[in-house]
This record gives structure tokens, C-alpha cells and sequence, in this order.
């Protein structure tokens, strides 16, 4: 007896670094988490449910979320299920609440996604645990030299140069700065990001995502018991996530996104997206590194191949532009992790509920696309497509 | 402004890791300087760092070929930064294609001038022939290749 | 407009059990991980005559601190079915992995789901002095940091905490839990899946290792490591497939409270309550002792059995063959496997025995203890 599941609610607290965070990592998801309740109109007894994210080795604890969760004071016995899936952790916490209610077993569910990398000393040395141990961690295979290979591969392929990727970053950092709960929201130029520290080449810190402390709730809920609630439902049109083999050898091109390409066919065919440069109103995508989003922009077939950072350059992803596309300034200028990575779906869900942050809203979005990306060699995908569903009482 | 108070939280586990059959029949090979990929009966893949199964056509891959020590250079990266517990920087990682695999091997490249970051593509293309060099002593680990040598012949 | 109750649960449209795997149960694996899932995967799936193409979801359950990496799933997605495919992993009890194949199968959003538990932590078990110290490390970090892992909380802490408050508040007495446990033992120790394979006296488990009073070694769950693969189908796919022939049409699950509220130490069996009443619920049980003929639960230490079985709505209405047949945890316990591994063994009791029809396998996770405790309940027809 098969259900539809909308997002009825989200929050998202302002983003600093670590260090300058003064709340608790509970006291930040409790923030958010009151936020997504407030924003659908509802109460905790009201849930039915939560999945929340962790991702033991960045942060120090084993399942924190057991006792975190707890801590919020949402009611006595309420199931958890704690999702780690790496980067895709926080794309996957709506997926799995979609589909608890769309099985009719759950009518509410609270998604909610902690700051991730709060306190850890050894970032990198924690992050560069899922690269494969035995065979490619021996090497000093690490997060950010997964990424550098498919920047270089993608830069041979299409003669890119240090600017295109820079240009990047200048367009994400525009948008960010108008983004009040974004971390990084200075904008920066062209010759900054090229002549930064160098990380790993052709990739310089300032095209490299920051370490951010924040935390981003949502609520999952049946999409036709929606009375007693106030907001507008983001629909879940679509969805779904896709695997790449471990090893990052097993990988057939660094150059394209196959992987996200075959995803983005059978989602879009789940929701009869036709001609998805002309279809959506709004995209929010998981592009922690410079050279990122004009790949994805590409597999997801909203710039043709080699054409991603002329779509960024024009304007078109911008606000104003016929696809605006992470105006939130997206994970690179704010990643805390679980809750950076639930945080495209959360933005995404508000545009098409007429609820983001005001100087980021879209006018009048109806469909907006969500991405999320992560694991080794970034070997998981997922996708949803949200759509606003007016109210009948409206 | 206060500042945040924290508290010292620390985690220290130790592992030992089961290799399992198949890459335990690899790491074998090293020590012998041989580098041992496996096929999957149903699509013919060569597997390098070889796999239990394929996972495209979920078979248990069976049979094993030794692979040359020679291949071509698909994509590689400069990490100009260490982290704890990881190599001393700067060294160069690569994607490696073994001749006559269907994945690619991660390895340390060597033959770079680091002194001119900016044409670093350029002195190693993608398609550039490499070859592996063997680590004088071998106790059957990744490192046992000590790493891969342009083949400037 | 003033809030509303929880929506009252719904009848569950059925998901069908189709194929189970189970590798040996052993001490230790001498295998990777990936090795692991994909051999109970791949048997689970030629069992029912599916293929990985026939998969619409891969759900994992392990834990990436067992596992001795970051997102450990990484490694096996694949192995479980999951190359180029949805697939997710829970960190949990495998039991949780079932229920998240089978919303996605009752949701319409799949037809055939798999759902993999698997359990080797990644350090030499054989050493059992070794084992046990590294399994109540991860356990102890598993507690919140700033008050409770200083002090040494694990889930043997916990469970000792409970068995004692038991015995004080002088519901049952030491000899009863040990009568309770070479039972079990006892029961099991002829099953082929049991890691402890003598019969056992009260005496010998009362006489067995000390591990946190007044807890002992032949109380607690039968270490052991494996994994479990279920392949669920839709009840139009099941049709089409061979093997087994049950169907689950209930699924309950719930999270208890942690240590401060102590409803763990004085009402442990409230979170196998709520999920109960889930459970029973989608599945259209009213009178639980009338309709469900036997149980596989999974108590930890005998001080939980009669509260858990009180929680099932079950104290009263089976016999000594109708729960834990299989001498369940204290027979086998494969860690995170064990919720796949009791629903592997009440669908093998259902098509074995005659005259019983519904069934129940409950698991929990013990990985704190009955500290945030995780409940699942299935519900199993024969079909
Ligand atoms: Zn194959």
C-alpha cells in the first residue's frame, strides 16, 4: 500500500569553522532539528522516526548519533537508523526516509545530519582512512589526491587550464557570500585561487572544500497528510544512488563521470525529465573540489561534454540565469560533512518550497534537482528531484 | 569573545587486517616479482589489484595471469603536503594500466622535476609508458614495487 | 490547528523471503570482508534462481570500527550486488538491514532487495582474551565521551548492571538464569549452525569464566563471525523465483533511551515493546499467544529473556521447543549478522515444522548494551 513521501520541513544552522564554533555538536543539531520542525509547522511527537548519519573514523566516536539523538529529546523509544555511506551519508538519510514513509510504515521522519568533522586534530589523516587499506593507502592515497586525479584527467582531456577551475571557485564564492548560513562568504578572484598553496596539483587550497561545523535537519513525511503542517511539501519526485566498484583503478575514466551519467538517465526517466537544462528551476550539487561541478554539470547532462565551466563562465548557473545551480555556494565554500552533504537536498527541497534563505530564493521554483556524492574515490551517487506540491488548503 | 571549551578525545585501535585468498595469492606474487591479476569467466576482465568476484557480472572470478610489469600512465597527482602517518611529500601518485588489465594499478611515479610545478603535465602525458621497479627486499606488500619509472625507450 | 498523535500503524502490503545464505559461523574468517559478503550474497541469490541484475537495492549492515576502516562499505558495496545500483549500509544489527530491503519492496520502489549482515572484526580472534578486549574498547566508545567512556562503560557493564538489579529486586535468582542458559545451550549444542557444541549443566555455567558480575561466560551470546544474506521479493517476483517459500508481513523497530533516563535498568524491555506493537500491527496480530506458534529472540544475558518474551505478548503461550529452537544467541551469536541469522532460522523452523504458520525473530544490537538499544521485530508467515 504504497505511499508518497515529501519534504515538509528543514533547517540549517549558520556555519563557522571548527574553531570558532561555540555550540556543541548536539546544541547545533538540536538547533537545526527545532528549525526543520518549526519551519513544517509540527512537534517532535509528531515523528515517527529518525535517520541520522555518522561516519565513526572522522569524528571520534563510535555511532555518536546513538547517544546524540537522544540527547535531543525527541521521545522515549523513537527508532534510530544510523546511515554511513561516506560522502553520500547525507543524500542517503532522505532516501531511506523516503522510503520508510513511501512503505506506509512511517508517516514522519526527522533526517538529520551532525557536524561531521567537529574536533577532529587529524582531519586528513582520518579522511584518508577509506582510501583502500593494503593497496592504495600504503601510497599516501588520501581524499584530495582522489580528486586531483580526475582533475588532471579532465584538464588533459578538454585542454582546461588552472583558471577554468579557478573560475569555479570565483562563481561558488559569489554565491556563497549572499548565503547567510554559508562558512566561507568572502568572494575571492581568478589569480587568488591559481597562486594559493599548492595541495595536490593541479588542485590549490582554495579549490579544496573547508572544514566547516554546522548541522542540517529535515523531515520526511507522508506527502498527503500534510493538515496540520504549514510549509509548502517538496515532493520526492525521483531518486536513487548508484556504486562504482572500491579500488579506485576500477574506475573506467577519470575524465567523465560515467557512474553520475547512468544515475542522472534513470532518475530522470523515474520523473520523465525530458530536456533537463530546460527543466529544472534550481540545482544543488556536491562539488567539494574545484574541477567537480562542470564534470557533474556534464554528466548530469545540463552542459554538453568538455562544456561545464563555459555553462559556470556565461552566467547561467548563477542567480538570474536559466539554471541557477548551488546558490547556496554549495559544499565548497561550507562542508561539515553529514551535514554538508544533506545540506543540497535541504536547499534544494526550500527552493522548490518557496523557503530559502531569502537573497538565495529562486523565484517561484517549482523543480529543483539534489546531488550527493562521496565515498572512496567519490564511488558512490546519489540523486533526487523535488517538486513543489501547492497545497489544497492554500 | 570566551574561548570554546573543549575536551581532549582520543582513539586508538589496533588492527590486523584479513587479507583473505585473493589478494593474499597477490601479495604473494610480489615477493616473487610477479605482478598477479584474475579474469572473470563470464566478460574476460583482467583484474588489477585482482578481485574475488567481478562485480559487473557478479561471477567468482577463477582464472589468475601474471601481468608485465609495464604499462601506460592514465592520470597521475603531485600531493605537495603530507599528513601523520603518510609519505614524506612531495611524490607523485598515478593511475597505472597494466598491459592487458582492465583496471588500473595506484603507484608511486617517479622522474618528475617537483622544481617546475607548472609543466608537470606535460613531462609525463597521459598514455606515457611506465615500468615497475622492484624493491630490493619484498615481504609481500603494495610497497614490495617500489614504484613506477618512465619507460623513456 | 493543535498537533496530532502518531498516525495509528498500517497493515504492511507483504514482502516475500526468498533466498537466505549463511557462510559457516566461525570464530574467525580468514577472509576480507568483500570475500565474506559476496559469497552469501551470490549463494542467497542462485538459491531463489535471481542475479545481481534482478536487484533493485543492496542494504549492508556493519560497522566501520569492526571493520578497521572509513566507511568500510565502500569495500563490499559491490560484493553485496551494489556495482552501478542503489545500495546504502546501516551501522546497526543486520535486523535493520532486513526492515530497510523490505520498506523499499512493500514502498513499490523495488522488487527484489537484498540485505547483507556481516561480522569479522578485523583483529585476531582466535586470542580470545584479545577479542574481548577489543570489542569492549569499541563498545566503550560507543558511549557518550565526556562522562561515560571515562569511566568504562561497555555493554557487558550494562548488562551486568541490569542482571544484578534483577537479582536484587528478587524477581529470579542466579541458579534460574543459569538453568536458563545450559538450556539453551543445551538445545543448540546439536544444531549445525551452534558454536558451542556440548550439552552444559547449570552447575558448568555457573562454574564457567567470571566476566562482570554476576554475569558469566555461558550467559552471554556465543561469539562467533559470518554473514547472512535475505533476498526479499515483491509477492508478483517471489512468485517467479524457486526456494523459499515465507513472507514477512510486519516490521518493527525502535531505539531505547540512554543512560541517564534508567528505564534501561528498571523497564529494559520498552524499546521490544514498541517495536512489538509496530510489528504486530502491520502484520494484523491482535492476540499474539493465539497466533504466533514459535520465536526466535535474542536475549543477552537470561535476565532479559522473560522480559523480552513478556514484550513479544509471548510469556505464556509456548513451550520450551517454540523459543529459541536454534538454542539462539547463547548458541550462536554472529554480532551484526545475528537479526538476519534469527529470521534464517524461524523461516528454516516454519518449513520443517508442521501445525505452526506465524513466527517471530527478534534481534538486538548490542553494541552499548541495552544503553540506546536497537529493536527489530519480524513478523514471518509461512507463505
Ligand atoms: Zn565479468
Amino acid at each position: 500500500m504504497p505511499y508518497r513521501a515529501a519534504v515538509v520541513g528543514a533547517g540549517i544552522t549558520d556555519a563557522t569553522s571548527p574553531r570558532k564554533q561555540q555550540l556543541s555538536a548536539v546544541e547545533l543539531c538540536q538547533q537545526a532539528t527545532w528549525a526543520a520542525l518549526d519551519h513544517a509547522g509540527t512537534t517532535p511527537d509528531t515523528l515517527d522516526g529518525v535517520v541520522v548519519g555518522n561516519i565513526d573514523g572522522f569524528e571520534g566516536t563510535v555511532l555518536g548519533a546513538r547517544n546524540l539523538t537522544r540527547a535531543l529529546g525527541l521521545g522515549a523509544d523513537l527508532p534510530v537508523t544510523i546511515i554511513n555511506t561516506g560522502g553520500t551519508t547525507g543524500g542517503n538519510l532522505m532516501q531511506v526516509a523516503a522510503r520508510m514513509v513511501r512503505s506506509g510504515s512511517h508517516a514522519r521522519v526527522l533526517c538529520l545530519g551532525g557536524p561531521t568533522f567537529f574536533g577532529v586534530r587529524d582531519l586528513q589523516s582520518a579522511i584518508n582512512t577509506n582510501s583502500p587499506m593494503i593497496i592504495e593507502q600504503p601510497l599516501g592515497m588520501g581524499a584530495y589526491h582522489m580528486g586531483a586525479f580526475a582533475a588532471n584527467a579532465y584538464r588533459q582531456r578538454y585542454g582546461l587550464t588552472p583558471e577554468d577551475l579557478a573560475a569555479v571557485v570565483v562563481a561558488d564564492h559569489e554565491k556563497a557570500s549572499r548565503n547567510p548560513h554559508a562558512h566561507l562568504r568572502y568572494t575571492v578572484t581568478e589569480d587568488e585561487v591559481v597562486n594559493g598553496r599548492p595541495l595536490s596539483s593541479p588542485l590549490t587550497q582554495p579549490m579544496v572544500c573547508p572544514v566547516s561545523a554546522a548541522a542540517v535537519a529535515m523531515i520526511v513525511a507522508d506527502a498527503d497528510d500534510v493538515d496540520d503542517l504549514r510549509s509548502t511539501p517538496a515532493l520526492i519526485r525521483a531518486m536513487g544512488m548508484s556504486s562504482d566498484p572500491y579500488l579506485g583503478g576500477g574506475k573506467g575514466d577519470f575524465a567523465e563521470m560515467q557512474n553520475l551519467a547512468t544515475l542522472a538517465r534513470r532518475v530522470y526517466a523515474l520523473a520523465d525529465v525530458r530536456d533537463p537544462a530546460a527543466e529544472f528551476d534550481v540545482v544543488e550539487i556536491f562539488a567539494p573540489y574545484a574541477h567537480m561541478q562542470p564534470m557533474q554539470l556534464e554528466a548530469l547532462q545540463l552542459a554538453p561534454p568538455g562544456g561545464g565551466v563555459e555553462l559556470i563562465r556565461s552566467g547561467a548557473t548563477s542567480a538570474g540565469g536559466s539554471l541557477p545551480t548551488n546558490l547556496s555556494g554549495g559544499p565548497k565554500c561550507t562542508n561539515a560533512g553529514v551535514a554538508g552533504e544533506l545540506a543540497p537536498y535541504a536547499y534544494a527541497a526550500l527552493q522548490v518550497m518557496g523557503a530559502a534563505p531569502e537573497p538565495i530564493q529562486v523565484p517561484g521554483a517549482r523543480r529543483a534537482l539534489a546531488h550527493g556524492t562521496g565515498g572512496t574515490f567519490f564511488q558512490f551517487e546519489n540523486l533526487a528531484i523535488f517538486e513543489a506540491l501547492p497545497r489544497s488548503d492554500a | 569573545m570566551t574561548t570554546t571549551p573543549t575536551q581532549a578525545v582520543h582513539w586508538d585501535l589496533h588492527y590486523d587486517i584479513h587479507l583473505g585468498a585473493t589478494w593474499s595469492r597477490f601479495m604473494d606474487g610480489l615477493r616473487d616479482r610477479k605482478i598477479l591479476a584474475n579474469v572473470c569467466p563470464s566478460c574476460d576482465r583482467v583484474f588489477v589489484p585482482p578481485q574475488a568476484y567481478c562485480e559487473s557480472c557478479f561471477e567468482r572470478t577463477d582464472r589468475w595471469v601474471e601481468l608485465p610489469p609495464e604499462g601506460s600512465l592514465e592520470v597521475f597527482t603531485v600531493a605537495w603536503h603530507g599528513f601523520r602517518g603518510g609519505p614524506t611529500p612531495p611524490y607523485a601518485i598515478g593511475g597505472i594500466r597494466l598491459d592487458g588489465a582492465s583496471t588500473l594499478l595506484m603507484h608511486w611515479v617517479i622522474g618528475l622535476d617537483f622544481t617546475e610545478p607548472t609543466t608537470l603535465l606535460a613531462q609525463l602525458p597521459a598514455g606515457s609508458r611506465v615500468r615497475a621497479v622492484w624493491a630490493p627486499q619484498r615481504t609481500g606488500q603494495i610497497l614490495d614495487i617500489a614504484h613506477f619509472e618512465p619507460d623513456r625507450d | 490547528m493543535p498537533p496530532r498523535p502518531p498516525r495509528p500503524v498500517r497493515r504492511m502490503a507483504p514482502v516475500h523471503v526468498v533466498g537466505l545464505a549463511a557462510t559457516p559461523f566461525l570464530p574467525e574468517q580468514d577472509a576480507m570482508l568483500d570475500e565474506l559478503v559476496f559469497d552469501v550474497t551470490y549463494a542467497a541469490l542462485r538459491e531463489c534462481g535471481l542475479r545481481k541484475q534482478d536487484l533493485g537495492l543492496s542494504v549492508m549492515a556493519s560497522l566501520d570500527v569492526l571493520d578497521g576502516r572509513s566507511i568500510s562499505s565502500g569495500l563490499y558495496t559491490a560484493a553485496a550486488g551494489g556495482y552501478l545500483n542503489d545500495a546504502f549500509r546501516i551501522e546497526g544489527d543486520s535486523g535493520l538491514a532486513v526492515i530497510a530491503a523490505a520498506e523499499a519492496v512493500a514502498a513499490g520502489d523495488v522488487e527484489v532487495a537484498v540485505a547483507v549482515g556481516v561480522y569479522n572484526p578485523e583483529v585476531r580472534s582466535a586470542d580470545r582474551e584479545a577479542r574481548r578486549s577489543f570489542l569492549a574498547q569499541v563498545s566503550n566508545l560507543g558511549f557518550e565521551p565526556h562522562f561515560d567512556r571515562p569511566v568504562g562503560l561497555t555493554a557487558e557493564v550494562v548488562y551486568a548492571l541490569h542482571a544484578a538489579h534483577t537479582l536484587e529486586s528478587g524477581g529470579e535468582d542466579l541458579d534460574a538464569f543459569a538453568r536458563l542458559a545450559a538450556e539453551e545451550i543445551t538445545r543448540g549444542s546439536e544444531r549445525p549452525r551452534s558454536v558451542r557444541t556440548a550439552p552444559v549443566t547449570a552447575q558448568e555455567v555457573l562454574a564457567s569464566e567470571q566476566v562482570a558480575a554476576p554475569l558469566r561466560e555461558l550467559m552471554l551470546p556465543a561469539h562467533s563471525t559470518g554473514a547472512v544474506a535475505v533476498v526479499l521479493a515483491s509477492p508478483a517476483r517471489a512468485g517467479r523465483c524457486l526456494g523459499r517459500s515465507a513472507r514477512i508481513t510486519g516490521f518493527g523497530h525502535a531505539t531505547g533511551g540512554y543512560t541517564w533516563d534508567g528505564r534501561w535498568l528498571s523497564d529494559p524491555a520498552a524499546p521490544t515493546r514498541r517495536a512489538t506493537r509496530i510489528a504486530y500491527g502491520q502484520a494484523g496480530i491482535s492476540a499474539a499467544a493465539e497466533q504466533v506458534g514459535l520465536v526466535e529472540l535474542t536475549a543477552p544475558t537470561p535476565a532479559l529473556h522473560a522480559p523480552y518474551l513478556g514484550a513479544l505478548g509471548l510469556a505464556a503461550s509456548l513451550g520450551d521447543k517454540d523459543v529459541n529452537a536454534s538454542g539462539g544467541a547463547r548458541s550462536n551469536f554472529p554480532g551484526l549478522a545475528n537479526g538476519a541469522l534469527r529470521l534464517l532460522e524461524v523461516v528454516e523452523q516454519l518449513e520443517s515444522r508442521a501445525g505452526a504458520s506465524t513466527a517471530v525473530a527478534h534481534s538486538v544490537d548490542t553494541g552499548t548494551g541495552l544503553v540506546s538499544e536497537d529493536v527489530s521485530v519480524l513478523v514471518v508467515e509461512a507463505a
